[in-house]
């Protein structure tokens, strides 16, 4: 694949010599306010194509964004809490040393104290207006954050609405592109408001006249992400969760405005890769102990937690051959860390372990196990193939739409060529078209006979940039490759074929060409 | 308790007819009505998946109403105590409403997402009946839950707000209330004697005390009225366990108690109250005359001078009937004025969804967005009307007291004392009568409701239509002949038709907002024109029985008799009679104050 990586590459290239064109346009002239802006927002466009993909966790008041942030990065870096937590827009990126930045509105920075202290950062503001805060900077020598620099939102129906504007002020903002390359945005279930901020998102009127979206539905991933409530804390909610998540991957609400959609128990997933040694063998007294007495123990949050368990189960917690003793303060940093559904999930799993000899039988591979039944794997692949994987094509989307922000508000006489070089690469870059007519169809404003759209959509990355996935898990990717571009290509050239459909399908052609030249 | 006051409203129309006072009698009648049917509506609200069905079979002590972990009810559920289990689904039609009884076994099929998405069949609501004893004194309605992808019309139980007694706003123990939520809790709380939070699954969310704890600081910190809403910990899953120990730590015993005493309670001691003063009033209007004839009997001196006296309260209650009485005045101009602000509300509520819904079509082509907004629209315009019913309901009684106030202020002097200073402003609750039995189901709503959907039908034809237009010009074989005039042509031509679907889209939505403004418009005016009939005919009625308690009185202070023998035989048999009315006032007095002290006992 290192060939479409070159493509990928040559596109970034573009997108920096489109960029460059414009600052140096803009670089001369009157220090008027709008050039003054023009040039801020060229300046941050140039700069973020050399920065890793900027990635913002959207979504709902308590949807667990700071929670699979952590996952994520596989740290407890974002502080998370029962209430309202995250306030300010917070920035994850990779350093060298850990330092946390405050940027006022105005944009002075200033360095902010802060404590680690395993339940994520405490970060002091020092009595500072946090109305006047624009957001935090946090560095973080971290190799989850090597790729991608990760956004941590507000709530966005937050009753403090304040902290609900920064998030879209983040996202959507009026006077320059979106702050986000792509979004992860959580939800619990689908709700009317996550749709209507999901079309802000992808919102098709401000992707100008490449018809690309602030963000754009190819830069959206959507995650129900407190799949362990879902099911009712039961064994089986991830896979109730897994349904839910499909049943909402084909509604026609939801489909044209995200790339797929993934069901994650966000707080397993954060516990899973932080877990540490004395917990595992706290789950293991607790795995060992009667399942009669854990199962009533497991019935309420409350119970678990309780200072006085019955007498048979204190017992039971008692007698543990390593002689764990799962005391009051224990069992409530448990239930802290992993839910009822975690704990349910682990014991569960640690038995079998047990029973068998085989699979979970220590820390690394229980983390592992509950990894994978947190739904997390699943959301890492979607977002390394989808997301990361096209970090050069979200990155050249972000700066040429800043490009064209500043054409058509900071207009000049003298920008003629550079408007056409814009065009020029907006419509000539392949990887646009596919994510334009992507959206075209998926929402409706350009349709096909309803027996070959699957298969466009398929062929365009639909269900993802990797050949296989384009063409729909065939064995032999390059004979269903050649067969298909035979067929599409006879319905490019087709005179009954409409122009719309025919732009599919010769985009479809190239597609598979392009799958071919790479195999 | 209810037996005694059914009883106790029996004697007093049995001594209305006995003293040959009908009208006073026929003024009973209507409140033995209001206190037979004593059943306060519960309404369960909140955002769907919140887990609003669960909740309610928590509180009805088992499985009875259909869950799943993904589909959502789309139909309200309407609960009632019964001898025997049955289900019986309702819907609107053209002069009334059908009804279809079916298997208890089939609800699922009919009021969920699973058997009956976006409720197409189109049930108004199902009424469970079950013998369940926690529903003795309710009517506990389940209603679909606002907020998802399939349940737009939602927004209609808004309406529903005015006719209950209790609104529960159901929320996931495991976050905050949000900014919708708050808004609701503000709105119910303004119309309902009783809103109370109940935090559900509490056994999944170990920081639920947190969670209450922030809750309690956000309705304290919204609003002074919204101290008084209890935020309850709940959890389905702890109530419905096989081990009934469990219950204690579920908090359903909690809630139970709430609804139990102050729910049903507090709409038991209301009407109470309300009928306890009614009979009040009917025995000082009866004992006035018996009163003035004794005196006039102890004394033949005076009764030229008792009779003068009632001749001059006769002349200012013949005043306060009057047409030019102030009361009348303020209910004749609050009434039209009423009715221009509510109209003009609806309007303007109205003016800003026609605003926003031609913005949306601008930017789009209806014949490909129309399904994703005709929902929308709808949602909307239900959103604006429920808001003004409401707001419409709150000025209505705003009214009411306004005119009682000086219907009681102009009568000063000659309206019998009542028995309490809220008895005094609300002298036959005119509120709560109006409010009485056919408000009950679904009433006020349903015809907005109707209206809405009648009107919508239209819209939906004309959207078809349109999307069908519009499918037309883009077909292959049509745009045939365009292919050969070029694609600049071509585009033109599909920007023209573009832009007529969207002009047709504009003026189908502002057809649609007309209609819905004279449907709600009409439908606002006919109930305030008869709130203003129901408040003229009972003053007006109260006036006029004071006039005939007068004319007895001073009949009866005049007919004093000469002859002292007689005298003195007619004195004890007046007296006899004080006595009896005495003793009827002394038990309507009782019963009054035994729901005064139970109140105090659930507040």
């Amino acid at each position: 694949m290192s060939g479409a990586a070159d493509t990928r590459t040559r596109l970034t290239d573009q997108a920096r010599s489109v960029v460059g064109n414009a600052q140096r346009l803009y670089g001369s002239g009157p220090a008027d306010p709008v050039t003054d802006w023009a040039r801020a927002v060229l300046h941050d466009a140039r700069s973020r194509l050399d920065e890793p993909l900027r990635v913002a966790l959207a979504g709902t008041l308590k949807a667990g964004k700071s929670t699979l942030l952590n996952a994520l990065v596989g740290e407890r870096v974002a502080a998370t809490d029962a209430g309202e937590c995250t306030r300010l827009v917070t920035w994850y990126r990779d350093a060298p040393s850990p330092t946390v930045l405050r940027e006022d509105l105005d944009g002075r920075r200033g360095p902010v104290p802060f404590a680690q202290d395993g339940e994520g950062l405490r970060i002091d503001l020092r009595g500072v207006d946090p109305t006047r805060v624009g957001r935090l900077l946090v560095d973080w020598p971290s190799r989850g954050l090597a790729e991608t620099t990760l956004v941590d939102t507000p709530g966005l129906d937050s009753i403090r609405e304040t902290n609900s504007r920064r998030t879209l002020a983040f996202v959507t903002p009026e006077d320059r592109p979106s702050g986000a390359d792509a979004v992860v945005y959580l939800m619990r279930h689908a709700h009317r408001n996550d749709v209507g901020f999901l079309e802000a998102f992808a919102d098709l009127a401000r992707g100008g006249a490449g018809g690309l979206g602030a963000v754009g539905a190819s830069g959206t991933v959507v995650v129900l992400s407190r799949a362990d409530e879902i099911g009712g804390g039961g064994l089986d909610a991830i896979t109730t969760a897994g349904r839910v998540a499909e049943a909402y991957r084909a509604d026609p609400a939801l489909r044209p405005l995200c790339q797929t959609v993934v069901a994650v128990d966000g707080l397993l997933a954060e516990t899973a890769r932080t877990l540490r040694q004395a917990e595992f063998t706290a789950l293991r007294a607790l795995a060992r102990a009667p399942r009669a007495e854990v199962d009533a123990l497991l019935l309420s949050a409350d119970r678990f937690c309780s200072a006085e368990p019955p007498a048979v189960v204190a017992e039971a917690l008692a007698s543990d051959p390593d002689g764990v003793r799962l005391d009051a303060p224990t069992r409530r940093a448990l239930m802290d860390r992993f839910g009822v559904y975690g704990i349910r999930t682990a014991t569960t799993v640690l038995r079998r372990g047990a029973r068998t000899g085989r699979g979970v039988v220590d820390s690394v591979s229980l983390a592992e196990e509950l990894v994978r039944r947190s739904g997390l794997e699943e959301l890492r692949e979607v977002l390394a193939s989808r997301v990361v994987g096209r970090r050069d094509v979200h990155k050249a989307r972000s700066a040429l739409l800043a490009v064209e922000m500043v054409l058509a508000r900071a207009p000049r006489p003298d920008t003629g060529p550079l408007a056409a070089e814009l065009e020029r690469v907006l419509t000539g870059a392949h990887e646009f078209t596919e994510q334009r007519l992507l959206a075209a169809l998926r929402q409706g404003q350009v349709t096909m006979p309803a027996d070959t759209q699957p298969e466009a959509e398929r062929l365009l990355g639909g269900d993802g940039p990797d050949p296989r996935d384009r063409l729909g898990g065939a064995d032999d990717v390059r004979a269903a490759a050649l067969e298909a571009l035979d067929r599409w290509r006879t319905r490019a050239e087709s005179p009954l074929t409409s122009r719309a459909a025919a732009e599919v399908a010769r985009a479809a052609v190239r597609s598979c060409e392009g799958v071919l030249t790479y195999l | 308790m209810k037996k005694d006051l059914v009883d106790l409203v029996k004697v007093a129309r049995q001594a209305a007819t006995a003293y040959g006072r009908p009208d006073l009698e026929k003024r009973l009648s209507t409140v033995s009505a209001s206190v037979a049917d004593d059943r306060a509506r519960v309404l369960v609200m909140g955002e769907f998946k919140a887990g609003k069905t669960e909740l309610v079979n928590a509180v009805l002590g088992g499985r009875a109403l259909p869950t799943d972990a993904h589909r959502a009810t789309t139909v309200p559920t309407v609960c009632v105590q019964g001898a025997q289990r049955s289900v019986m689904l309702a819907r609107a039609v053209a002069g009334g409403e059908e009804q279809q009884q079916v298997a208890p076994a089939e609800l699922a099929e009919h009021v969920t997402e699973a058997g009956n998405p976006d409720n197409r069949a189109g049930w108004s609501y199902a009424e469970v009946t079950l013998p369940v004893d926690a529903l003795d004194g309710m009517r506990l309605v389940d209603t679909p839950g606002a907020g998802g992808l399939a349940s737009p019309a939602s927004v209609s139980t808004m309406a529903e707000l005015p006719g209950a007694d209790a609104v529960l706003l159901v929320c996931d123990g495991g976050r905050e209330l949000t900014a919708p939520e708050l808004a609701l809790v503000r709105t119910a709380s303004a119309v309902c004697p009783t809103v109370a939070v109940v935090l559900t699954r509490t056994d999944l969310h170990p920081h639920w005390r947190r969670i209450a704890d922030l809750d309690r600081a956000h309705l304290d910190h919204a609003h002074e009225s919204l101290r008084r809403v209890p935020v309850l910990p709940t959890s389905a899953a702890l109530a419905l366990h096989e081990e009934a120990s469990l219950l204690a730590e579920s908090g359903l015993p909690d809630l139970r108690e709430l609804l139990r005493t102050e729910v049903v309670g507090g709409r038991h001691a209301r009407r109470t109250r309300m009928a306890a003063d009614e009979v009040l009033v009917v025995c000082e209007q009866l004992s006035a005359r018996f009163r003035a004839e004794r005196d006039a009997l102890a004394d033949p001196g005076r009764a030229q001078r008792i009779s003068d006296e009632l001749e001059r309260s006769k002349a200012r209650v013949v005043a306060l009937r009057d047409r030019a009485a102030r009361w009348q005045q303020t209910l004749n101009d609050g009434t039209q004025d009423l009715v221009s602000d509510i109209e003009y509300d609806l309007r303007d509520r109205l003016r800003t969804v026609t605003t926003d819904a031609e913005a949306a079509l601008d930017d789009t082509d209806p014949a490909k967005t129309w399904e994703q907004f005709a929902p929308w629209l709808h949602q909307q315009v239900s959103a604006a009307v429920s808001t003004n019913v409401v707001w419409a309901e709150e000025r209505t009684r705003w009214l009411a007291e306004r005119v009682a106030t000086h219907f009681a202020e102009d009568g000063a002097g000659v309206l019998p004392p009542m028995a309490s200073p809220e008895g005094q402003v609300m002298a036959a609750d005119p509120v709560g009568l109006l409010a009485a039995p056919d408000h009950e189901k679904f009433g006020l709503s349903q015809s907005l409701m109707i209206g809405m959907r009648g009107s919508y039908g239209g819209v939906l034809m004309i959207g078809m239509m349109t999307t069908i237009a519009g499918m037309a010009l883009l077909n292959p074989f049509s745009v045939g002949a365009g292919l050969l005039l070029g694609s600049k042509t071509l585009v033109d031509e599909r920007k023209r038709a573009l832009r007529r679907r969207q002009s047709e889209a504009k003026q189908a939505v502002r057809r649609h907002v007309d209609d819905v403004i004279f449907q709600a418009g009409k439908n606002s005016r006919d109930m305030l024109r008869e709130v203003q009939r129901t408040l003229r005919d009972h003053f007006t009625t109260t006036a006029e029985e004071l006039e005939r308690s007068l004319n007895a009185t001073s009949q009866a202070a005049k007919a004093v008799e000469a002859d002292g023998a007689k005298r003195q035989a007619r004195l004890a048999d007046v007296a006899a009679e004080l006595e009896r009315l005495e003793a009827l006032e002394q038990r309507a007095r009782r019963i009054r104050e035994s729901v005064g002290s139970a109140r105090l006992v659930g507040a």
